[in-house]
């Protein structure tokens, strides 16, 4: 290999080397990064060149192994040029269709296209993958298209030219003013001027000067900075030997993680390819400038990314910080002047030295130039490497090029730089990533590892793995880090396993800025944020863990007798019923579900099954069905007959001299407080406005979901338990609150529901044909389905009330029925199974549209005039904001339009004194107890409209209030507040059930949308104990032979 | 090596030679992360040889031995599972598959099992954060892990390793 001598040397090279590279010349790049050899990629690379010497394509086609491609999780990714066909999760079977389809033919292989996971389209060319199309990738963009092990490919696309206009064309003076005013910083985590750094270091006095490369990416979670050095460590090579040009140093040092062995490899190939060509060494293009370059491998501490500590660690000693002054570009490795930067800011200097300060400047913003290269993983659809303009929303990083959160869950928060990092909660989504915003809110932008949590992620227990690790990393050389972060980690070990006091809190703010302020150097200064941030920002979670024992997300081991019944608002043992069902012991089952919920066939049918979404099965294949065991287990013992006995073993006391107690409202809220209430021994009358018991059950959710005569059968089990409902009496008319009060009724709870629909504020709302979905639904049922219904009707809204007005309608024989939804189909609130059988049965959805008009013809209407929406920015619940279109104007031909967009309470016959919250709602205690002392509520009264298993257990919990305040005894024992394992055998050596989840059978959506027969049908007897064998066991402890009961505590009611 | 992995000074010797020539400012690190590369621990007598010949005090080569993680003193299994414990690990349930580890092999991380044969070890992150939960049997990456797919991992240690 010829050393180049002169500039025009390099020139004349990387001509000669680009035109050899024909551009229309097929060829296949296979990725060799980490990510994808771990998928089988370097098989893949195999396969495909034996393949192309078979069919003598060898000579006609290019085979690259390239770096990472970033797309980690679609691994091993292979792309075809030159149409940049993008095939992920290649595997050696695919290769030999590849080379005869695509490579030869020109074709797609279908089966082999990506699909897009949350709009789940087909997208075979790599430019439309929404993935890297929003990013803007200048650093990795190389990684795609040059062989690391080949100078030659870099040298072809203009590698070492800024090395040489730097070298021949400016002066080093002028390379650190470039860099300078590029404003480029630190990509290592603190953010420091580059330019600022080098011309401290090149005026510090001294002949030996030195610089070094960070390369000891020790940052759980991020990775970028490997990706480069694999993928294109050429980059990195010039961009340190301009550096050394510049700061007018001759040696310099790679320290890099051991845990890298690729990257080493890659790099020590560079080195040697780049000395063979006279770039690095002596006379460097003939400019008289020497520069070598030696590698230093870590030996796994995290300490030594600290700048003091790495050079201690090249010098042959522990790696131990010092403090600074004075800093490396004085003092540094062997006392003489040291320049270090991060991979990542070594990779950007040819970059703006090659392209110029300006074109680098307007990439970022006003604060900061450039780009950051993230890396996105955790609970995220597309985990990999992304390359954004600093500055970029957080929200376009996690749904746009992150695909969102897997499996349908909600986005958490988003952990920003790792353990010196902190976190950024949904109500951020819109905050644009850059070095100051991130420092506001209390995170930093690190090294650019993010951590995508989801709702199963407990923030308390992401403190303390950080902890943890701080506080194993921590040299021990100064107190605060050493003895400080290891009381942090007690502190919260103790709250995550339940020991948490009162007063921990606080005592962990004030330790964590202690620490912060007296620690010797950047690991313990930085050690308290994660968990000053998550206390920032989740402080609720760490009060759930002290104050109520109870780990909301399901995480903590000790806190969590398992996941299904930790979510479950009712606190139902899953397991439990789970298993008895197993072991066809349907009695017990149903004994089970009854101890915390009187509504067992009722949730079996329209319960939104909260416990479903956490179930562990899930990692292996679905979650257990246990909505349909449970209407198995109620549905069959319903049948056989359920024994009195069980009203027996479910009675916890039998006095019946208990104070009388008023319940207004038959909902589900009301009579489970009743339930409850009847349980321990009292005899509550429940008084209802309508004819018939149920509340929304019985006239909000119509009878193809829940059956007239399932309720009915519910409500007397209920009334047999010793509650007296009466019906048809109305609060405020016929008898008043006081009035009851004074009739002896010594404590009254109030679950009237919300039956009040939200104004649409249009013109023409007023107009006949406009109904609103909680009218049209009530009168509809107590109707017996006779009611009026449009030809063509629209639905406004997105929740379940929507739905069922839509699904009523066209039972009721309209011919057209759309629902208009503001947002799309994934931010519904609506069940996504209600919204599937829906649009089964015809339903049309209009989404990203909002009513303007209702038009008038006739005293009815004959259209209602929609505006476009687009989404804007994230609100405050993760969502993003959907903003009206302009000049989008569109008329939807309807004759009826039924209002579904929410509901409030009807509180004005209630209590005066009452307090409410702004949105009318009751305000509440966690338990219930309003700002009237003898008055309880609980219920859609109290949260706005919620699901049935909420107001389960606001009816559970207020009458434990109720029965503390009669009895003025806040000692009391509640037997089912005990979930006790059940005796059921488990082995946990055995394998899991090898099949997949049970398929309920449904009505055809042709026979459905005629009928209001009930649309799914209970499974048999054998579908349910095989589907209960699929349960994990979570609830399963090795010391359960002695059992123990376990004490859980109960969710604190969701803010209205 | 020795014929039974025992350490031998010739081997230390040449180590310390090789790193010399072009060493230039002490080697002491590079010299150990050899030695632990060959005998999978860094022996009593071969660090106080490495002291000698390198005319550095055996306290800093003691320290230097006790400090960073790569260096173990005590002898380690034929095959070393590493279990990825960094956050993205973590955070897709990489403990849960630790737990399960360490329940099959009745080791916890940086013990041997009784027979020499494995040891259990946990790293901070492998910058594989695509593919986490990631579990490492003697240098090969495995992705996705969960306590099954672990299971079925450690059954096909040895014919795993004999292939390499």
């Amino acid at each position: 290999m010829p050393k180049l001598h002169m500039p025009s040397d390099l020139e004349r090279l990387s001509e000669s080397l680009s035109d050899a590279r024909d551009p229309n010349r097929p060829c296949i790049t296979v990725c060799g990064g980490t990510g994808c050899r771990v998928y089988g990629s370097e098989d893949v690379l195999e396969a495909f060149r034996l393949e192309l010497e078979r069919q003598k394509l060898d000579s006609t086609v290019d085979l690259m192994p390239t770096g990472c491609h970033g797309f980690c999780e679609q691994g091993p990714v292979v792309a075809i040029w030159p149409q940049g066909i993008f095939y992920p999760r290649v595997r050696t079977d695919d290769v030999g269709e590849i080379i005869s389809e695509t490579v030869v033919g020109g074709k797609i292989v279908d089966r082999l296209v990506y699909v897009d996971p949350g709009s789940r389209q087909r997208i075979a060319y790599e430019k439309d993958i929404p993935f890297y199309q929003k990013q803007k990738r200048v650093l990795l963009d190389q990684n795609g298209y040059i062989d690391p092990s080949k100078i030659e490919d870099y040298i072809a696309l203009d590698g070492y030219k800024a090395l040489s206009k730097a070298l021949h064309q400016i002066s080093p003076e002028q390379v650190i003013e470039e860099i300078t005013r590029s404003d480029l910083r630190g990509r290592g985590g603190a953010g420091f001027l580059t330019g600022v750094k080098w011309g401290l270091c090149r005026k510090a006095p001294g002949d030996v000067k030195y610089i070094i490369c960070n390369a000891d990416e020790g940052d759980p979670g991020a990775y970028m900075d490997r990706s480069i050095m694999e993928g294109n460590p050429h980059r990195v090579l010039e961009g340190m030997i301009i550096g050394a040009y510049a700061i007018g140093a001759h040696k310099g040092f790679v320290y890099i993680r051991n845990e890298y062995p690729l990257a080493v490899k890659h790099l020590r190939t560079a080195i040697t390819q780049a000395e063979e060509y006279g770039l690095l060494g002596e006379n460097i293009l003939d400019s008289g400038f020497d520069f070598t370059v030696e590698i230093r491998l870590g030996s796994g501490a995290f300490v030594c990314g600290e700048e003091t500590a790495l050079m201690a660690s090249i010098e042959d000693r522990i790696g131990e910080p010092r403090p600074r002054p004075p800093y490396p570009t004085e003092s540094g490795l062997w006392g003489k002047p040291t320049n270090i930067n991060n991979v990542e800011t070594w990779a950007n200097v040819p970059l703006i030295v090659g392209r110029g300060a300006d074109w680098f400047l307007q990439l970022g913003t006003e604060q900061s130039g450039g780009t950051k290269i993230f890396s996105v993983v955790g609970n995220v659809n597309n985990t990999g490497l992304v390359e954004v303009p600093i500055g970029t929303p957080l929200g376009d990083i996690v749904f746009d090029i992150g695909g969102g959160i897997p499996k349908g869950k909600n986005f958490k928060a988003a952990q920003l730089g790792g353990p010196s990092g902190g976190c950024i909660p949904r109500e951020h989504l819109n905050v644009p990533i850059d070095y100051t915003t991130l420092q506001e809110l209390g995170a930093i932008m690190g090294s650019g590892g993010m951590v995508i949590c989801d709702d199963d992620t407990c923030m308390v227990e992401l403190a303390r793995f950080f902890l943890n690790f701080v506080q194993e990393e921590s040299c021990g050389k100064c107190v605060p880090c050493r003895v400080g972060t290891k009381i942090m980690l007690e502190v919260v070990t103790r709250i995550t396993q339940g020991q948490g006091q009162e007063g921990d809190v606080e005592y962990l703010i004030e330790l964590g800025e202690e620490i912060k302020r007296s620690s010797l150097c950047g690991l313990g200064q930085t050690a308290p944020n994660p968990v000053l941030s998550t206390i920032r920002y989740f402080r609720d979670e760490y009060e759930a863990h002290i104050r109520d024992k109870r780990c909301p997300a399901g995480v903590c081991q000790d806190l969590v007798y398992s996941p299904c019944q930790n979510e479950c608002p009712a606190g139902q043992n899953v397991p439990a019923y789970v298993s008895l069902i197993g072991e066809g012991r349907f009695e017990e089952a149903l004994e089970v579900i009854l101890d915390r919920n009187p509504f067992p066939s009722v949730c079996g049918r329209v319960c939104d099954h909260p416990c479903e979404a956490k179930c562990r099965r899930s990692q292996i294949d679905d979650p257990v069905a246990t909505r349909a065991l449970k209407r198995f287990a109620a549905d069959y013992m319903a049948a056989e007959g359920i024994p009195s006995a069980i009203y027996d073993r479910l009675r916890v006391e039998t006095d019946g001299q208990k104070p009388k107690v008023a319940i207004v409202g038959s909902g589900p809220a009301g009579l489970s407080c009743a339930y409850f209430l009847a349980r321990l021994g009292y005899q509550p009358t429940v008084f209802e406005k309508l004819p018939v018991a149920g509340g929304m059950l019985a006239v909000g959710i119509p009878e193809y979901r829940l059956p007239k005569d399932v309720l009915k059968r519910e409500i007397e089990f209920i009334e047999k338990m010793g509650v007296e409902i009466r019906t048809e009496v109305s609060i405020g008319e016929d008898v008043t609150i006081p009035e009851l009060y004074q009739q002896g009724y010594e404590a009254i709870f109030i679950g009237v529901g919300a039956h009040h629909g939200r104004k649409l504020n249009i013109p023409g709302e007023t107009l006949d044909g406009v109904v609103d979905a909680v009218d049209f639904l009530r009168v509809v049922a107590l109707s017996g389905h006779r009611m009026w219904v449009g030809r063509r009707v629209a639905v406004l809204g997105g929740g379940n009330a929507a739905i069922d007005a839509a699904r009523t309608a066209l039972r009721l024989g309209a011919d057209e029925v759309t629902i208009v939804y503001r947002r799309t189909k994934n931010e519904m609130p609506a069940q996504r199974s209600e919204i599937e059988d829906a649009v089964a049965e015809g339903v049309k959805l209009e989404l990203l549209a909002t009513p303007a008009q209702a038009i008038s013809q006739n005293g009815g209407i004959k259209g209602l005039e929609c505006l476009r929406m687009c989404l804007g920015e994230f609100d405050r619940s993760g969502r993003r904001r959907p903003e009206p279109v302009e000049d989008s104007r569109f008329r939807l031909d309807v004759d009826m339009v039924i209002s579904a967009i929410g509901q409030t309470p009807d509180t004005t016959s209630l209590l005066s004194s009452l307090e409410l919250n702004r949105d009318g709602t009751i305000k509440v205690d966690k338990d219930g107890r309003t700002s009237v002392p003898y008055i309880f509520a609980g219920g859609d009264a109290v949260t706005g409209p919620a699901t049935v298993i909420w107001a389960i257990a606001a009816g559970e919990r207020a009458a434990v209030a109720i029965d503390q305040y009669l009895s003025k005894d806040d000692n009391r024992v509640y037997p089912w507040r005990e979930t006790r394992p059940p005796d059921t055998p488990f082995d946990p050596e055995a394998e899991p059930a090898p099949y997949g989840r049970l398929e309920t059978t449904k009505l055809a959506s042709d026979e459905r949308r005629c009928s209001f027969a009930e649309v799914e049908a209970v499974c048999i007897r054998e579908a349910a104990v095989q589907e209960a064998l699929r349960c994990l066991r979570c609830d399963y402890r090795e010391e359960q032979a002695t059992e123990v009961p376990t004490e859980t505590g109960v969710p604190a009611l969701a803010e209205a | 090596m020795g014929p039974n992995g025992e350490f031998r000074v010739s081997d230390i010797e040449e180590i310390i030679n090789n790193h010399r020539e072009n060493g230039r400012n002490g080697s002491l690190m590079a010299v150990l992360e050899e030695i632990q590369a060959q005998y999978r621990y860094l022996p009593r007598d071969a660090m106080i040889l490495v002291s000698e010949r390198l005319g550095v005090p055996l306290s800093q080569t003691y320290s230097v031995a006790t400090f960073y993680n790569a260096f173990s003193l005590k002898p380690k299994g034929k095959h070393i599972i590493n279990v990825c414990l960094g956050t993205a690990c973590h955070v897709r349930g990489s403990h849960r598959v630790l737990e399960h580890i360490e329940k099959k092999l009745h080791i916890k991380p940086g013990e041997t099992s009784k027979d020499r044969e494995f040891t259990l070890e946990t790293v901070n992150c492998l910058g594989a954060c695509a593919l986490g939960p990631v579990v490492v049997v003697d240098g090969v990456y495995s992705g996705q892990m969960n306590p099954t797919k672990a299971d079925a991992l450690l059954e096909e240690i040895p014919s795993n390793v004999g292939e390499r």
